[in-house]
């Protein structure tokens, strides 16, 4: 992730609070656009390093830059670019959702045209317009949820840093929420994200991973799996009612013997044959598709490590 | 156990209102025997509204309503003495350190000092938390303050255990103390737990799905999943994005997600074209090519999902009629 130029840097990043050093000479590069996960335990310095990547919270050494703007020396500043939204979404209980848009939008110094255009545009896609009169303690925490993305997001923020957005959240409204915040990313937004729902690091082009304030993975999803889990799993047979079951298994087979010669480990069994692989290289994927064209009755079931299972073993490793 | 009763839940036509608010519309459950069931359901279907009264919070209507032998309809003063309860806010005293609590807590269920350190200092232990013993609960981490809560709820030895979203934003090595904590009672404690976690739905012996105040499906996973009418597909490609729009363009699909490598996607069982039709159409998707499809048992999320998606068509359905 060296190339483009990040939109968030940090350097050397250090946080102290009296002898407790909550954040330790972290290094953090964001290109812009991406899906940043930024993981880790509860207390492991997550919360204290997104404080101070928006500027409410000085470092005790290290260097920040936001967009181009150095958020140490200009921490005001810097609010223009970027839309925050926290676990416990702050909106005004006494006010309605469109009241609270409008004072959001005054805060950050949207005009009035420009504001009724974002929002409208905003509610559509959020599915919020039934919510507008609404206030907030009325609100299912689903679509509370989802008003709070859309105001961090009312003056077009170039970054969006969202800590723990779906905890607590069901799962339809999670699927949900990850269409909204890849639709963001595809705009050119570079989402910065927290969450202990492991299997969502799956929706991100990036992971960091945080212990004692430490960075311990700074890789992408399939790069952790390679590291830290004993790789996928796939299951090669003939569907036992298919036209051309006797064709699909001797074809299976083949390719078994072809994938053993070139360095993969196979296991040949009654059923079919089972292959380990530590990452789905696309030229493997395109093989064992090509082979399903030819051969229709051929069935492939993968089995792909759980990124829950990558995090206990990644936590494993940097603990013992 | 000898000659003690199995802990027991019998709920029929349970219901609860808050004022116009109608939580609970006639809720039927009944386990018997030491499990954990799982309470799942989308937010605002009324999982916190039957955990509450069920640990005899509420006051309720219903055809019957017997927990532990106690009526919810009645005196519950004993049944609260009985089991354990850790609901969704914590509750515990942040100004008191760990010790203080569990020694709040034991006063409250009668124990002696003996019986207190006897009880409090295994469950310290299990929990972690024994080096903790004088900190102020308010300086402890999201995951500790869970464990102390459970620690608190199970010093009573009670039958019945019931948590509201226990690990709610703790992280995974604390959640699977916690789960390892319910796992070594689970054939002692009847266990009542919500949660959003899909590992933790898939980890419950039986469960019970929540949507709009009824409880729509109950079941072990495994039976959940078989009921859902669904067929679940996976598409491998570069953009797995464009993929899964590519998909929803497909008569049958009725839902497809990108996540990183692949695209999910459900198909109706009721419209299906069979198994190999639709990894040939997966195939030969329009501009979002797929380098492998295959098909996958449903697993967890897609069971919710599906029966989110069933609940609100039945509304649908309903509503359609009525008009």
């Amino acid at each position: 992730m060296s190339d483009p130029r990040p939109i968030i840097r940090a350097e050397g990043l250090t946080r102290k609070f009296g002898d407790f050093v909550a954040v330790d000479d972290l290094t953090l590069r964001v290109v812009p656009g991406a899906i940043f996960a930024f993981l880790g335990a509860n207390g492991s310095g997550k919360s204290t390093t997104i404080r101070m990547l928006i500027g409410v919270l000085t470092p005790t050494a290290g260097e920040i830059e936001v967009d181009g703007i150095d958020v140490i020396r200009h921490p005001r500043r810097v609010r223009d670019h970027i839309g925050y939204m926290g676990q416990k979404v702050s909106l005004y209980q006494g006010l309605s959702l469109l009241e609270n848009v409008e004072f959001y939008g005054g805060l950050y110094g949207v005009g009035k045209r420009d504001l009724s255009d974002r929002w409208g545009a905003l509610a559509e896609r959020l599915d919020l317009r039934s919510a507008e009169n609404e206030h907030p303690g009325n609100l299912p925490a689903g679509v509370r949820q989802r008003a709070g993305l859309a105001l961090s997001t009312l003056h077009r923020p170039r970054v969006l840093f969202l800590d723990e957005p779906t905890a607590g959240v069901d799962v339809h409204n999670r699927a949900l929420f990850w269409e909204l915040i890849q639709d963001e990313a595809d705009t050119g937004v570079t989402v910065f994200v927290t969450t202990h729902f492991l299997e969502e690091a799956d929706y991100c082009d990036w992971v960091c991973f945080i212990d004692s304030g430490r960075l311990t993975a700074d890789a992408a999803p399939e790069e952790l799996r390679r590291r830290f889990s004993t790789g996928y799993r796939l299951h090669l047979a003939a569907a036992p009612h298919a036209a051309d079951s006797g064709e699909a298994a001797a074809a299976i087979a083949r390719l078994g013997h072809a994938l053993e010669r070139s360095g993969l480990g196979v296991h040949y069994g009654e059923g079919g044959i089972d292959l380990t692989a530590s990452a789905l290289e696309p030229a493997l994927l395109r093989t064992l598709g090509e082979l399903q064209t030819n051969h229709p009755g051929v069935r492939v079931a993968v089995e792909q490590p759980q990124m829950t299972d990558v995090f206990r073993a990644m936590v494993s490793r940097s603990t013992g | 156990m000898n000659g003690t009763p199995l802990p027991e839940i019998r709920l029929r036509g349970l219901r609860k209102s808050f004022g116009e608010r109608t939580a609970l519309r006639g809720i039927d459950l009944a386990v018997a025997g030491p499990q954990i069931v799982g309470v799942v359901g989308p937010d605002g279907a009324g999982k916190t509204t039957l955990l509450r009264a069920v640990v005899g919070l509420l006051d309720i209507e219903a055809d019957e309503a017997s927990v532990l032998g106690h009526d919810l309809r009645g005196d519950v003063t004993e049944l609260k003495s009985i089991l354990g309860y850790v609901p969704q806010v914590f509750s515990l005293y942040r100004e008191l350190t760990v010790n203080e609590n569990l020694r709040v807590v034991g006063r409250l269920n009668r124990l002696d000092g003996r019986e207190l350190e006897a009880r409090a200092r295994p469950l310290l232990e299990r929990t972690g938390l024994a080096p903790f013993g004088e900190r102020q609960t308010g300086a402890l981490s999201g995951g500790m303050k869970q464990k102390l809560a459970i620690a608190c709820a199970l010093l009573s030895n009670p039958r019945l255990l019931v948590l509201d979203e226990p690990t709610a934003g703790v992280d995974v090595l604390a959640r699977d103390e916690i789960w390892a904590i319910l796992k070594e009672r689970h054939r002692e404690v009847l266990i009542l737990i919500s949660t959003s976690y899909l590992e933790e739905v898939e980890a419950c012996d039986r469960l019970v799905y929540l949507d709009d105040g009824r409880a729509i499906a109950t079941g072990t996973p495994g039976e959940l999943r078989a009921h859902v009418p669904l067929e679940l597909y996976r598409a491998w490609g570069d953009d797995p994005r464009a993929i899964a729009r590519a998909a929803r363009a497909l008569p049958y699909v009725i839902g497809a997600r990108a996540t990183g490598t692949f695209a999910r996607v459900e198909v109706s069982r009721d419209r299906t074209p069979g198994v190999e039709r639709v990894l040939a159409d997966l195939g030969a998707l329009d501009g979002a090519p797929v380098a492998l499809a295959e098909s996958t048992p449903v697993d967890t999320e897609s069971t919710l999902l599906a029966l989110a998606r069933g609940a609100s068509a039945a509304d649908a359905a309903q509503t359609q009629a009525r008009g």
